[in-house]
């Protein structure tokens, strides 16, 4: 005599699926939108292989140290900064006057950087950077 | 004599909702990966009048252990400026937007010469901060 099985594979409901997919799609998306993507855009004259020799304006020399700013070699608290800046630029027409020559010591941080920098820009100075180059000089 | 409509089943097939949304469901997880830097780890600074960038052409990340990204995958400073120029190629001003995303305690001898490099490959740059919060 045959014993006939019952049957126990029971296959899962087919309508569940589309709910679970859809709640994977809205978790992936609230995980992307996390990252911040607000910021400030900032213009940077491109970076040329020789500096310029023949400055025909004086630029404006800004030397950033950890947590203080040197204004064409006044070192200033960063209170008063905004002001000078400003004063400086106020009378400045051409774009070529408005530059302003950023130097940093190795050591700033990129929040002190970019608060300097930021001051710089919204008192309509044109940001260049000077970096130092490393050479290899021979001795004889 | 009253002639009775026939109802016509226009119901829509459940069984294809779950496929449509797998379709999707790969979709997103395939574009979320080409960029992905999320796993990267850093802290942005904070700033005043924040803006969003209206393209994104590329993305560079100094993380809390000073080291380059661009698009995710680690890079030397050294030739980043060349995958720039590669990445941005002829796109007009206004599409070579570069997103720079820098760790606020990354000292200068580490962000800078990304800054660099972004410039000399003719990039947009956008620096990505935190609202600043006002201190009461």
């Amino acid at each position: 005599m045959k014993l006939n099985r019952t049957k126990l594979l029971v296959e899962p409901p087919a309508s569940a699926t589309s709910d679970i997919a859809f709640i994977l799609i809205v978790f992936f998306l609230v995980c992307a939108s996390v990252e911040p993507d607000k910021g400030r855009a900032q213009v940077l004259p491109r970076a040329e292989p020789e500096p310029q020799k023949d400055k025909q304006s004086q630029t404006i020399d800004v030397e950033l140290t950890r947590n203080a700013v040197i204004l064409n070699g006044n070192p200033l608290p960063p209170e008063t900064f905004r002001k000078s800046i400003e004063l400086k630029l106020a009378d400045k027409t051409r774009d070529e006057d408005k530059i302003v020559a950023v130097k940093s010591r190795k050591e700033v941080p990129y929040s002190h950087w970019m608060a300097v920098t930021g001051i710089i820009e919204d008192s309509g100075g044109i940001i260049t950077l000077q970096l130092e180059e490393e050479q290899t000089v021979q001795v004889k | 004599m009253i002639v009775r409509r026939k109802k016509l089943d226009a119901s829509v097939p459940a069984m294809a909702m779950g496929d449509i949304a797998f379709l999707l469901l790969i979709f997103f997880v395939i574009l979320a990966r080409a960029r992905d830097d999320s796993h990267l780890q850093w802290k942005p600074a904070a700033g005043q009048e924040l803006t969003r960038p209206t393209t994104m052409n590329a993305s560079v990340v100094v993380d809390k252990y000073n080291v380059t990204h661009l698009n995710g995958r680690e890079i030397p400073v050294g030739t980043l400026a060349e995958e720039l120029k590669v990445l941005l190629g002829e796109n007009p001003a206004g599409r070579r937007t570069v997103m720079l995303k820098v760790h606020h305690e990354a000292t200068a001898v580490y962000f800078e010469p990304v800054i660099e490099a972004v410039s000399e490959a003719g990039g947009e740059l956008h620096h990505i901060l935190e609202e600043e919060k006002n201190q009461q």
